[in-house]
């Protein structure tokens, strides 16, 4: 107990410092942010591009600040979200036990492996009209595009990770007379962790970037409806600043909430995380 | 009581078949600790997986006081080279792992865990994660994890191999200490002749080619032997020249297959 709260602050201690005073690395990476915007200013300034298809930055800022007064961008980014968490809790949903099973048992990965891998290659917007159709236009229809995009990451990763499993943990568990259930809950699944984390990330990834392009065509709220119903009123200003919020809440999930999975889990149990 | 009738294991590795093992025949007494001692690729830990039940022999049959074995089974308990505890688990968790696997009631689980933890002195260690641990440290709870679940027969696969010498002697000391007051028929796979020897009531000294039993040394001095002793010396000269023997047909006939420069 002691020691894990040692690790904790061990861990924690040197991320803090690296909020207060940059790095090297943060001082570049920041940099270069600010040269870019610099850089769309000067562009901005110089007047290459008519304004109604170009925003300044400040104009960006000032639209970022009116739609979220206005609540719409709030409104909107609730949306998405929410359409995001479903969707990719379904896919970890089917994706998780498909992988398990495809992974731990031969019969059910000639079964089904082969339709897998021919469904995959589908992009996530393509089963858009299908959708539409299906669920019509709003909530379930992006869910659906979610789904169908975000489950082969979790899928070919869940079962790789009981792939790579197999061997001498699977041994242990015969030599202690393991039934089936208990080494699934206990064995299968823990050891197969940092995989089937890397594939909700990436699901994650995938569903988040397929989400707008969704939610273009078959919705009237989200983040992609605000961007593209901006293009009817030629407010690019408003189209950026949805785009830089797809940013930020991306970036918060991808870089934060799951690392925060991973040093609870795999790091904390000195595993490696697949990542990289 | 452990008898290996006659056992032996084949594969076929593209169309060729590898003998593995081939007609070994051993007794094993209740209580006994018994070495088998060959260079690597002899076939000593495929044996040993054999007596575990994990993979079936090819030919012949082992038995436990009698009975074929068909798996693994709750007699026997494996100690493996590279620990294989689950890095997921606390320490406490692993060395419960085969009780929870049987079925065996939290608090029973709990007082056997922690009883075996004492004994092999890691109690403070309980809540930690194995990779917290030293290797010597991981290999105790491993010992531990097996003791649980109160196998008659230890399986031990170079379970010290991975280990620094000094490390390795404490542990072998401890090893020892343990067989003594838990009376555990032992199997221990090395191929370290000094730790067979200090270790063992009876050395199998195993062949590569064939892969049979060669001979079998008995240990008749006292424990704790004197390694340095003369008695000791005299038995590992003998068990040196018969792996020698060994070693050198088989890199004569690796030169002979070779190309010639």
């Amino acid at each position: 107990m002691k020691g894990a709260a040692v690790d904790q602050v061990a861990a924690g201690a040197p991320a803090v410092r690296r909020r207060l005073v940059l790095t090297r690395e943060a001082r570049l990476g920041l940099g270069t942010v600010v040269a870019v915007v610099v850089l769309w200013k000067l562009v901005h300034a110089a007047g290459l591009f008519p304004p109604w298809a170009f925003p300044a930055p400040e104009q960006v800022v000032a639209a970022f600040a009116r739609t979220l007064a206005s609540g719409e961008l709030l409104k909107n980014a609730w949306a998405s979200v929410q359409r995001q968490l479903v969707g990719v809790a379904l896919a970890a949903l089917v994706g998780i036990p498909g992988g398990l099973l495809l992974g731990a048992s031969p019969t059910f990965r000639a079964a089904f492996l082969p339709i897998c891998r021919l469904i995959y290659p589908i992009p996530g917007i393509a089963w858009i009209p299908l959708a539409i159709l299906w669920f019509g236009v709003g909530f379930t229809s992006t869910v659906f595009v979610i789904f169908f995009t975000g489950i082969w990451p979790i899928l070919f990763n869940t079962m790789a990770g009981v792939e790579t499993l197999q061997g001498q943990y699977t041994e242990v568990a015969r030599v202690y007379l393991a039934p089936r259930l208990f080494y699934v809950r206990k064995v299968l699944i823990p050891g197969s962790l940092p995989f089937i984390i890397t594939g909700v990330r990436l699901t994650y990834g995938v569903g988040w970037r397929v989400i707008v392009g969704a939610e273009m065509i078959s919705s009237i709220t989200g983040l992609g409806f605000m961007i593209d119903d901006a293009r009817w009123q030629l407010r690019p200003d408003i189209m950026v600043a949805g785009m830089i919020t797809i940013a930020l809440i991306g970036w918060v999930m991808e870089q934060w909430a799951f690392d925060w999975l991973e040093r609870a889990t795999i790091e904390r149990w000195g595993m490696k995380s697949t990542r990289r | 009581m452990l008898t290996l009738e006659g056992v032996g294991k084949r594969y076929a590795v593209d169309g060729t078949e590898i003998v593995a093992l081939a007609g070994i025949s051993v007794t094993v007494a209740p209580g006994e600790f018994v070495c088998l001692l060959g260079p690597s690729g002899c076939g000593k830990s495929t044996l040993l997986r054999i007596v575990a039940g994990l993979i079936p022999p090819t030919t012949g049959v082992v038995r436990i006081d009698g009975r074929p074995v068909t798996g693994p089974g709750p007699d026997r308990a494996v100690v493996f080279q590279d620990y294989a505890l689950f890095p997921w688990m606390t320490v406490r968790d692993n060395v419960e792992f085969g009780l929870a696997a049987r079925g065996v009631e939290p608090a029973r689980r709990r007082q056997v865990a922690m009883e075996l933890l004492r004994v092999v002195g890691l109690a403070d260690f309980a809540d930690k994660y194995p990779h917290h641990l030293s290797g010597g440290m991981k290999q105790r709870v491993s010992i531990a994890r097996a003791l649980a679940v109160d196998p008659a027969l230890l399986l031990m696969d170079e379970p010290f191999g991975a280990l620094d010498a000094q490390t390795r002697y404490v542990m072998q000391q401890e090893l020892l200490r343990i067989w003594r007051s838990y009376r555990k028929t032992v199997l221990f796979v090395t191929h370290a002749i000094d730790e067979a020897l200090y270790l063992g009531d009876r050395v199998l000294i195993m062949t590569a080619r064939p892969r049979r039993l060669k001979a079998e040394l008995r240990v008749t001095q006292e424990r704790p032997r004197d390694i340095a002793g003369a008695e000791f010396g005299r038995l590992r000269k003998q068990a040196l020249d018969l792996l020698s023997e060994e070693i050198a047909r088989s890199m004569a006939e690796e030169a002979q297959g070779a190309v010639p420069a």
